[in-house]
């Protein structure tokens, strides 16, 4: 399978052509960043050393965020230009994962920063675990485990779970040189600074880690792909900031509170909080009745390491909730609701369609699910989202009595 | 790889400089001429549309795709950078397969590819130029960078398929002001621009001190038809002597402040009254200008382009001098007056003939100068 890679999310811009295990070119130019300049005629080069037959490639890949908006911007509008193009699927990898896999083997937990601005870091925390593959050679094989997945949070927070895991952790990514004082004072295990050669982003690992993904064909729609930003705009945590304030001084009846009275009508698809418990469980309460999960249930089960769980928040407020739970390699999706007001605008889709991204970044291969065999409305959404009836469990919920739909989503169906 | 391929691999590496020319369309590159029809993809994405078209011959629309983000900016009062990226992200790709499909047409027969690199957002633009780049790197069709603006006014060969250089354009969009003599195809020179703010924006200021929200053009469009032009009298510009410049900082302060005492009187205030005396000012300094200018210049023709162009009184008043002098009025439809790729495509065709080429370093101009800029060309024009 041969894969060109390219990553622009953060200083490095970087392409390669990747055969299986050939890697027939590198190219990466961290000088200043004008990626926008750089990344084409970097691949025109490319092709033009290793007389690179365009058709001849099987997908692209590209880091998928987060990362600076602009980059992520460049280099997935040009992946999907290239994807329209040549008619190949599409790769996204986790920008932060991809980066991560170049310590293929590594006994140590590897923690990737990038500079998110304003004391935050995109971050993840991941590891390699040996699989051996018979008794009878001596080759280990490693498959990198997520133990968290990529996320924008405080340099304290982050440093706080490293500690936890309390195992010796190498740093790498253009956050470390920023917050590298502040983390000698915060770690308190062992760490070690990844070297220049390893402590950016490169496509190589990044097409090396995407030739898993096609492999397991865990491939995207180039047309309806965009990053993953991990961050709303400005403009839209300000709308929701706003709201959030004019909601609670609704009786100074002043002229900015007009402004805010339109309402904001954007959705913003992110991880679950702390702080959104109470109000996620009142959702599911209110979705899902007797099934619904308690705050304590749901706080529990969105720390884990092995579960995703993310929320649509809508000026301020939290209107939907999903989750996935990883089960060894098979993602269970669960607590699926969107508040009543708010259905029909393709919330659950844009969450659900982000949650299998984001399960297949925490190890998932196949995803399943169950719901009410009388809630047409979820099970056309599932099927859209290309969820497969594999069977029914009768009887299975009460008030009122109904057969449960068991979905399956298997990893060589086609996104 | 095969023999074959390695030979032409290797003629392509002796004719350096002709990268964008593909194995697959050298023997049409021989054939190149102007009695070929030369059909051009067009893509666009300088501020809150996501465009692509396919235009044959500079004039004639094959499909032009507009994907408005309009909706989704209101509820911001304005265009938000970030939001407007982001969604060109997202449209890209379906707006380009639905201009070719529209079109009957497949991406291998397309001529050449044009695509806005400047002047608008930043964000915004990079996301068509990287689009753009990608679908000529892989085809090897050529690429051609357009200015947004030069495509605004380009709007008008579509609509008038008579309509030849040299003739007079007034450019008034949200962040231009212009007026233009269009010396021949892909020649523009600025006689006037405005010094401070564009008439478009306005607009959109003044549309949100009355309260009527984004997009402010055509609410205050709207709103004056219901109101009295010679209501209030707000001042008109003066620039200095023998100058086409524009400005309507000035005005736009009058209104502010016309509003402000009202309030401070207590007195109510006729929105529908300020909208149809504040745009009878702007069309009245952008109609003598360019009148004379036009004289001046010796131009029959007079054209107008951009997102103020659909404004309804400046249309009226423009159509009504041109009558009385004798001259030719031309103006895009509505639909041509907004952002799209067709006018993208028209532009690009000219510039196209011309043996402008962009390479693959092609990068977003947020502040791109209309006229002289630096264009690269190849081979004969």
């Amino acid at each position: 399978m041969k894969i060109l890679a390219l990553d622009t999310s953060g200083l490095v811009c970087s392409v390669a052509v990747m055969e299986d295990d050939r890697l027939l070119s590198e190219f990466s130019i961290q000088h200043k960043i004008t990626h926008s300049e750089l990344l084409l005629p970097m691949m025109e080069e490319i092709k033009k050393r290793i007389a690179l037959d365009l058709n001849t490639i099987d997908a692209v890949a590209v880091s998928a965020g987060p990362g600076s908006f602009t980059g992520l911007r460049i280099g997935c509008a040009t992946a999907k230009g290239l994807c329209l193009a040549m008619d190949k699927p599409l790769v996204a990898v986790p920008t932060l994962d991809a980066m991560a896999y170049q310590f293929y083997g590594s006994e140590n937990v590897i923690c990737p920063m990038m500079d998110a601005r304003r004391n935050q870091v995109y971050t993840g925390i991941y590891t390699f675990v040996p699989e051996k593959e018979d008794e009878k050679h001596f080759e280990t094989y490693f498959s990198m485990k997520t133990i968290k997945a990529q996320a924008a949070m405080a340099v304290e927070d982050i440093a706080e779970e490293l500690n936890n895991i309390g195992k010796t952790v190498v740093l790498l990514g253009d956050g470390i040189p920023v917050y590298r004082d502040k983390l000698e004072k915060l770690l308190k295990v062992n760490y070690i600074v990844a070297p220049a050669h390893m402590n950016r982003q490169r496509a190589s690992a990044l097409a090396a880690l995407a030739q898993i993904y096609l492999r397991d064909g865990k491939t995207v729609d180039a047309d309806s792909f965009s990053p993953e930003y991990l961050r709303a705009s400005q403009a839209e945590r300000e709308a929701a900031e706003k709201k959030a304030g004019g909601d609670a001084q609704k009786a100074s009846e002043n002229k900015t509170d007009k402004k805010n009275k339109k309402g904001n009508d954007s959705i913003y698809i992110r991880d679950l909080k702390a702080e959104d418990i109470t109000a996620a469980a009142q959702l599911e309460a209110v979705s899902l009745g007797s099934e619904a999960w308690s705050e304590k249930q749901l706080l529990e089960a969105s720390v884990l390491d092995d579960t995703v769980y993310l929320v649509a928040e809508k000026a301020g407020n939290v209107v939907g909730l999903c989750g996935v739970r990883n089960i060894s390699g098979e993602g269970e999706i669960t607590n699926v609701s969107v508040a009543s007001e708010c259905r029909g605008r393709g919330i659950a889709y844009d969450m659900l369609e982000k949650l299998l991204l984001r399960g297949r970044a925490i190890g998932c291969g196949d995803f399943t699910l169950e719901v009410r065999a009388g809630n047409v409305a979820a099970r056309g959404l599932y099927e859209k989202l290309g969820f497969v009836n594999e069977g029914a469990r009768p009887g299975f919920y009460d008030g009122p009595k109904e057969d449960a739909i068991i979905y399956w989503k298997r990893n060589s169906t086609n996104d | 790889m095969n023999e074959k391929n390695v030979e032409k691999i290797e003629r392509r590496t002796e004719e350096d400089g002709v990268i964008f020319m593909s194995i697959k369309n050298e023997e049409e590159k021989e054939s190149v001429s102007t009695d070929k029809d030369i059909t051009i993809l067009a893509i666009e994405s300088s501020c809150d549309e996501t465009a692509a078209a396919v235009v044959r011959n500079g004039r004639e629309v094959l499909s032009n795709i507009i994907s408005s983000q309009i909706a989704l900016h209101t509820i911001y009062g304005g265009v938000v950078p970030e939001i407007a990226s982001r969604k060109h992200v997202e449209k890209i790709n379906g707006c380009v397969r639905a201009a070719l499909s529209e079109a009957g047409l497949k991406l291998e027969d397309i001529d050449a590819i044009a695509v806005t690199y400047g002047p608008g957002l930043v964000g915004a633009l990079l996301v068509g130029v990287s689009e753009a780049k990608a679908l000529s790197f892989v085809t090897g069709k050529p690429l051609v960078g357009v200015h947004h603006i030069e495509g605004h006014i380009c709007a008008n060969f579509i609509e008038d398929k008579s309509l030849e250089p040299p003739f007079m354009c007034l450019v008034a969009s949200g962040g231009h002001s212009h007026l233009v003599y269009v010396k021949d195809y892909g020649e523009y020179d600025i006689i006037g621009q405005t010094r401070d703010d564009a008439a478009g924006e306005a607009f959109d200021k003044v549309a949100r001190a009355i309260g009527l929200g984004y997009p402010g053009g055509p609410k205050v469009d709207a709103a004056a038809r219901e109101g009295n032009p010679d209501a209030i009298h707000f001042p008109r510009a003066k620039t200095t002597e023998k100058s086409y410049d524009f400005s309507f900082s000035g005005l736009k302060s009058a209104v502010l402040n016309y509003l402000n005492q009202a309030e401070m009187k207590g007195e109510e205030v006729n929105k529908n009254d300020v909208a149809a005396s504040f745009q009878k000012a702007v069309v009245d300094v952008l109609t003598e200008h360019t009148m004379e200018a036009a004289a001046e210049y010796g131009c029959k023709k007079i054209a107008i382009a951009g997102g103020v162009a659909s404004n309804t009184a400046l249309r009226e008043r423009l159509e009504q001098e041109c009558n009385n002098r004798g001259y030719t009025f031309y103006r895009p439809s509505p639909v041509l007056c907004t952002d799209n790729a067709a006018m993208i495509g028209a532009a690009g065709y000219y510039e196209y003939l011309k043996g402008s080429r962009s390479g693959m370093d092609l990068n977003a101009v947020p502040n791109l100068p209309l006229g002289n800029r630096e264009r690269r060309y190849h081979g004969k024009s």
